[in-house]
């Protein structure tokens, strides 16, 4: 019997209750248990009409909503609000808290709400005791929004008849089975949760699951992630990441909890996680300014690091030829000098602000887990250390491409070097710099420029400061013939450079791409070599003889491999590390020695040599039972650069030595044998 | 390559709706009042100001007034001495929009006390703002810093119209009375909960 059409209108606020008397035959039973509300209707599904004391039984609401018209979930996102059932059961008759079906997601601009559209069934289920009087009515009191622009409340009163007798399914049983099915159930593989500057990256393993297209997150609670900005999602071939927006509001959040939407072209299921989340990241309790003097002191140091120093050398010797006077002249080369290092600084700034806004998870030394930018590098080297050895000058050659036109080859050439050595600097790290670019990549950009400004300003210093007092170098020979050696003698770290590069490469690219890049190289020499030989002064037969330089060049460029390749062999059997081995070390209680390490990472493989692999640290290890963990960042790691982000660090070297209890002590960068045994004397 | 157009996406999509701070300056904004009076926000510095988004025709903001619970709330603004401003963010044609002698003939019907009643229909002090529902409350001490933000009471989720609202924990006469005698705002930021706000799609 279908007993009314009700609506509840809140104008005028007369409640129009409509029992529903279920129908007494139970055939009958479900096609008469509806309610048709003016947008939407409801229809009482019972998995059977009758149970013995004791049993359990599945209740199902069904909502069918008009085209155009939705519902709610458990969460409603940024406005409306999901159903309310309110039971009123006999003293030893309960009932469950509503199961909700995955919700999807329905746009309302600007803002998004997640709820169901068509049709959705919530799930409660009625557990009686042995106690329990059947027959028995269930009675509930449902209230529900339906929205499209407008929301309208709607309420329904239901009394739900169940007889004394055996369990016998009902036609409805396989809707409610099968909508038990859309019930998020519990994950089963492994997962985990990072929260970055603005984004929590999710990620884990699905277990039993086929290919699937695309993943979504939706919140439970409030406050933790930003519904209405897109997720970006990443499926690999058993493990997926997903990167969310995090909610600006500022409530802090201890659970990560929602429900996963997985999608397999039409068909989605869903599952659910609810992972504890850090009280807070660790950051560093340095202020600004202490940041921008590091920032400036590493920016100092750099000039001396083996990749800047040959280059900043011999241009610093010209000021020794001029005289040692100060002149206009050098005053204004040393100005435009700094400008050009402070450019090249702001734009590397401006360039790793807006990749970190996009997501990339980025620090110094970045560029080197591309091989492309490590090949580069290697024939830049090269030529400059040929460029060193052999007679031509360093500075023409390069300012001459730009400079021809504008015949100002001084000033044009003394930007550009500032430029260069920027670039020869950029797989260096000096100390202290780790930390202040490690800190103003997790910032806001406007203190990660000043950063790099204060960077560009003491790398530049020395420089600008010889410039203007170029009578600080009086200490220096007169000029002559041992310049010219000194600058030879400068090609040797620039080949080691070189070399170095070269070994990076190595553990990206395999054998044979590697002799690519080292042909590369020597046809560039030899290119270099016939424009340097050809001294003719006809401009034809110069043209002529940088055809095959050119031709040379393009091929030695064409040689660079692109992407990572297998390796020929696996690297060292070290532990490898992964959050599961840490965390299980962990709770074993074990003390853990945590080495963040890159092949590109000068510091941290001198810090390996001089104190990580010797013998005695080696033994104090093993003595005092320390796990040793190598994370390898040479190759480009979400998994890695997240953990680096958790201890406030974008960048190399890191270590991390865990006592058996409490939060690790994070060791200075700059490791002797001496430090490293004191730590690790004193760890309990 | 692929990146930076992700990230100049980013700094376009973030203008689309703004966020506002606890404990920063509450931004200005400047809307004509139901008299045609032009309102700044500003121009209250030195009282604290509570601000309502609100849609008449949202079963939440129906309740809230029907109960008086609003009214109330309102009730013990005016006592305090702060001001309330009433914004409507509904875009034209959209429900809740009201013309200036509707808005007024609706106050006097819910008997109700705003200093102001503010008509915001292109929504833009709504998405400054990031008014998301309503109601949403938003409560602002005498030096103009945002203090609270959220719902109007702890009645919201599921099953509010079955809820006592006089009954519920009203977070912003709480905000008010903090502000009051000099404490910390012990709720500082809730969920707001009811209809969405009707902007312009």
């Amino acid at each position: 019997m279908l007993k009314k059409l009700r609506t509840v209108k809140y104008k005028n606020s007369i409640k129009l209750f409509l029992l529903i008397c279920a129908s007494l035959i139970s055939t009958q039973a479900l096609t008469d248990n509806i309610v048709d509300a003016s947008d939407s209707r409801i229809e009482i599904l019972t998995e059977s009409t009758s149970i013995t004391p004791g049993d359990e039984l599945l209740i199902g609401f069904k909502f069918t909503l008009y085209p155009g018209w939705h519902t709610y979930w458990e969460n409603p996102g940024d406005a409306g609000e999901g159903a309310s059932i309110k039971w009123n059961l006999p003293n030893d008759v309960s009932a469950s808290e509503i199961l909700w079906p995955g919700p999807q997601r329905i746009p309302v601009e600007p803002l998004m709400t997640f709820g169901y559209e068509d049709e959705v069934v919530l799930l409660t289920k009625i557990y009686t005791s042995e106690a329990t009087i059947v027959p028995l009515n269930l009675n509930a009191l449902v209230s529900w929004y339906t929205c499209k622009e407008i929301c309208i409340p709607q309420e329904a009163e239901v009394s739900i008849p169940i007889k004394l007798g055996n369990k016998t399914p009902s036609v409805s049983k396989a809707i409610l089975d099968q909508t038990l099915k859309e019930v998020p159930i519990q994950f089963e593989g492994t997962y985990r949760v990072q929260r970055l500057e603005d984004s929590y990256i999710l990620q884990g393993q699905l277990e039993n699951q086929d290919q699937y297209d695309s993943i979504y997150f939706f919140p439970k609670d409030y406050g933790l992630t930003d519904y209405t900005k897109d997720q970006f999602y990443e499926i690999n071939k058993d493990s997926f990441s997903l990167q969310i927006k995090a909610a600006e509001i500022g409530i802090e959040n201890r659970t990560f909890e929602g429900v996963i939407a997985i999608n397999k072209g039409e068909a989605v299921s869903f599952i659910e996680i609810n992972y504890p989340l850090k009280a807070k990241p660790i950051s560093q309790e340095f202020n600004i300014f202490t940041l921008i003097f590091f920032a400036f002191l590493g920016g100092l140091i750099l000039n001396i690091m083996p990749c800047v120093f040959p280059i900043l050398s011999i241009k610093i010797l010209r000021f020794v030829e001029q005289s040692g006077d100060s002149t206009y002249k050098t005053m204004q080369q040393g100005l435009l000098f700094s400008l050009g290092v402070i450019v090249s600084f702001l734009a590397i700034a401006a360039l790793l602000v807006s990749l970190k806004s996009g997501g990339e998870s980025i620090g110094w030394g970045y560029q080197l887990q591309s091989p492309i930018v490590v090949s580069l590098l290697v024939y830049l080297f090269v030529v400059l250390g040929y460029i060193f050895m052999s007679n031509m000058v360093l500075g023409t050659s390069l300012a001459r491409l730009s400079s021809i036109s504008l015949g100002k080859g001084d000033s044009i050439e003394s930007f550009l070097t500032g430029v260069l050595a920027v670039i020869v600097a950029s797989p260096c790290t000096a100390p202290f710099m780790g930390s202040a670019i490690g800190f103003a990549l997790l910032q806001p950009s406007f203190y990660s420029v000043l950063i790099f400004l204060g960077l560009g300003i003491g790398f530049s210093l020395p420089y600008l400061v010889l410039s203007a007092k170029p009578s600080l170098l009086s200490f220096l020979p007169k000029p002559g013939q041992w310049m010219e050696t000194f600058k030879q003698f400068m090609a040797f770290p620039m080949w080691a450079s070189a070399l170095w590069l070269l070994w990076v490469l190595s553990s990206q690219v395999n054998n044979q791409e590697v002799i690519q890049v080292l042909l590369g190289s020597l046809l560039i020499i030899i290119g270099l070599w016939l424009v340097e030989k050809n001294n003719s002064k006809t401009n034809w037969i110069r043209w002529i003889v940088r055809l095959p330089f050119i031709l040379l060049l393009i091929f030695s460029l064409w040689l660079i491999p692109t992407s990572y390749s297998d390796l020929d062999e696996s690297k060292q059997n070290q532990l490898a590390y992964s959050p599961q081995l840490l965390e299980d070390l962990r709770e074993e209680n074990a003390l853990v020695f945590l080495n963040f390490t890159a092949d590109w990472c000068i510091t941290c493989k001198v810090n390996e040599s001089v104190a990580l692999k010797t013998s005695k640290v080696r033994k104090l290890l093993t003595d005092k039972d320390i796990t040793y963990i190598e994370a390898d960042w040479t190759r480009k790691d979400p998994v890695i650069s997240s953990a680096l982000e958790e201890y406030g660090r974008t960048g190399l070297p890191l270590y991390l030595l865990f006592p058996s209890k409490g939060d690790p002590l994070i060791l200075p960068e700059i490791l002797t044998e001496d430090i490293l045994l004191s730590y690790l004397n004193e760890v309990q | 390559m692929k990146s930076f157009l992700i990230s100049i996406l980013f700094i376009f999509t973030n203008a689309c709706i703004a966020f506002v701070e606890i404990d920063s300056a509450a931004p200005n904004f400047e809307l004509l009042d139901t008299y045609g009076n032009e309102i700044s926000l500003e121009s209250f510095k030195g009282k604290k100001v509570v601000l309502e988004w609100t849609n008449h025709g949202c079963p939440f903001v129906a309740k809230h007034y029907k109960t008086k619970n609003m009214q109330s709330t309102q009730q013990l603004a005016e006592n305090e001495d702060a001001v309330w401003l009433s914004i409507i963010s509904s875009a034209p044609g959209t429900q809740g929009y009201v013309t200036k002698e509707e808005a007024n003939k609706l106050t006097v019907t819910r008997e109700a006390s705003p200093s102001h009643v503010l008509l915001d229909p292109t929504g833009k002090a709504g998405k400054l703002y990031s008014a998301k529902t309503t109601p949403h409350m938003y409560v602002i001490d005498e030096k103009g810093i945002l203090k609270y933000q959220g719902a109007i009471d702890d009645a919201g989720g599921r099953g509010f119209m079955f809820k006592d609202l006089l009954k519920a924990k009203n977070y912003v006469k709480n905000a008010i009375n903090e502000l009051n005698s000099g404490q910390k705002i012990s709720d500082p930021i809730t969920k707001p909960y009811g209809c969405s706000v009707k902007y312009a799609g």
